[in-house]
C-alpha cells in the first residue's frame, strides 16, 4: 500500500477518519571533501552548485521516506500537512527534518 | 656530486612551480570570474526563459499555484508530495561587489540577480517535474530558503554565500 503525502490540511476528495499523531523523519548529512572542492571551483563563476543540490535532495528524500515509514508503522495510509525544516549542525553538516500528521483517509 | 646538484635543482623547480600555481590561482580565478561570470549566468537565464515558454505552451498557462484547493477538478483520486531544490551562490566577483556595497548599504544588485534566478529556476523545475510525473496540477506550493552547507566555525559563517531554495507542493491527479 502506498502512503499518500500532502502539504495541505486535507486531501481534496478524501475524508480524514482518524488522526494517528505526528510522524517524523530526519537525517544528518555532511558534505564530502571532493564535492566541496568541486563546488568551490564552480563558485568562481557563480550559479548552481550541482553537487550540493543533489546531496540535499538525496538527504531530503531519505528523511521523507523515514517519515512515511513512521506513518506506516502507526497504521496510517496518508500523511497530511507535511513540513520541512533544515538546520546547520557543526562543521558543514546539515540536518534535514520532515514531519507531518499521520492519518487514515478514505475516499468520499 | 654533479648528479646530486641536478636532482636538487629539479626538486627546487618543482617546489617553485607548486608555489607559483598556488599564488597565481586566486588572482586568475578572480579575473576569470569578473570577465566571464556574467556570460555563464546569462546563458543559463536564457535557457530558463526558453524552458518556461515551452512548459507554458504545453500546460496552457500554469500548472502550479498556491491555493489549498484544486482549480481544474473537484476531487482528487491520488495525491502526493512533489519537491525540488536548487543550490545557488554568487560568483567571486559578485561577492566582492556585494561586500563593497554592504559598507554603504542599499540595494545589492549583484545578489538580486542570483536570488531571482534561483527562485525562478526552482519553480520551473517544479513545473517540469509535475509534467514528467503526470500530475494535473500542483496545489499549495511553498518556496523555502535555507542556508545550509556553510562553515559555521567562528567568523567563517556563510563565506561563499551558498543558498538553497526548496519548492514543494501537493501534486494531484
Amino acid at each position: 500500500m502506498e502512503i499518500m503525502t500532502s502539504n495541505t490540511e486535507t486531501i481534496p476528495g478524501f475524508r480524514i477518519t482518524k488522526s494517528l499523531g505526528v510522524a517524523t523523519g530526519s537525517t544528518v548529512r555532511a558534505k564530502h571533501i571532493g564535492k566541496d572542492i568541486l563546488a568551490g571551483l564552480k563558485n568562481i563563476v557563480g550559479g548552481e552548485l550541482k553537487a550540493y543540490t543533489e546531496l540535499l535532495m538525496e538527504a531530503r528524500t531519505e528523511a521523507l521516506g523515514r517519515m512515511m515509514l513512521d506513518a506506516a508503522q502507526r497504521g496510517g495510509n496518508a500523511v497530511v500537512n507535511v513540513r520541512f525544516a533544515t538546520s546547520s549542525v557543526a562543521g558543514g553538516a546539515a540536518e534535514l527534518f520532515a514531519y507531518g500528521t499521520a492519518v487514515i483517509v478514505e475516499q468520499e | 656530486m654533479y648528479d646530486m646538484l641536478e636532482s636538487e635543482q629539479i626538486w627546487l623547480l618543482v617546489i617553485y612551480a607548486i608555489i607559483f600555481v598556488f599564488i597565481a590561482f586566486f588572482p586568475t580565478a578572480f579575473i576569470y570570474s569578473m570577465l566571464f561570470g556574467w556570460l555563464h549566468q546569462s546563458r543559463r537565464r536564457k535557457k530558463l526563459i526558453a524552458r518556461e515558454q515551452r512548459v507554458a505552451a504545453i500546460s496552457g498557462g500554469d500548472n502550479i499555484h498556491t491555493l489549498s484547493q484544486p482549480i481544474s477538478m473537484e476531487k482528487a483520486s491520488i495525491a502526493g508530495l512533489v519537491m525540488t531544490n536548487i543550490t545557488v551562490s554568487p560568483s567571486w566577483w559578485q561577492l566582492f561587489l556585494g561586500n563593497i556595497k554592504s559598507i554603504f548599504g542599499g540595494q545589492i544588485k549583484s545578489y538580486d540577480k542570483v536570488l531571482a534566478y534561483g527562485r525562478a529556476e526552482v519553480l520551473q523545475r517544479l513545473r517540469e517535474q509535475a509534467l514528467g510525473e503526470g500530475w494535473t496540477e500542483i496545489i499549495n506550493v511553498r518556496v523555502e530558503t535555507s542556508m545550509v552547507m556553510n562553515k559555521v566555525k567562528g567568523g567563517q559563517q556563510n563565506k561563499i554565500g551558498t543558498l538553497e531554495f526548496l519548492a514543494y507542493g501537493t501534486g494531484i491527479k
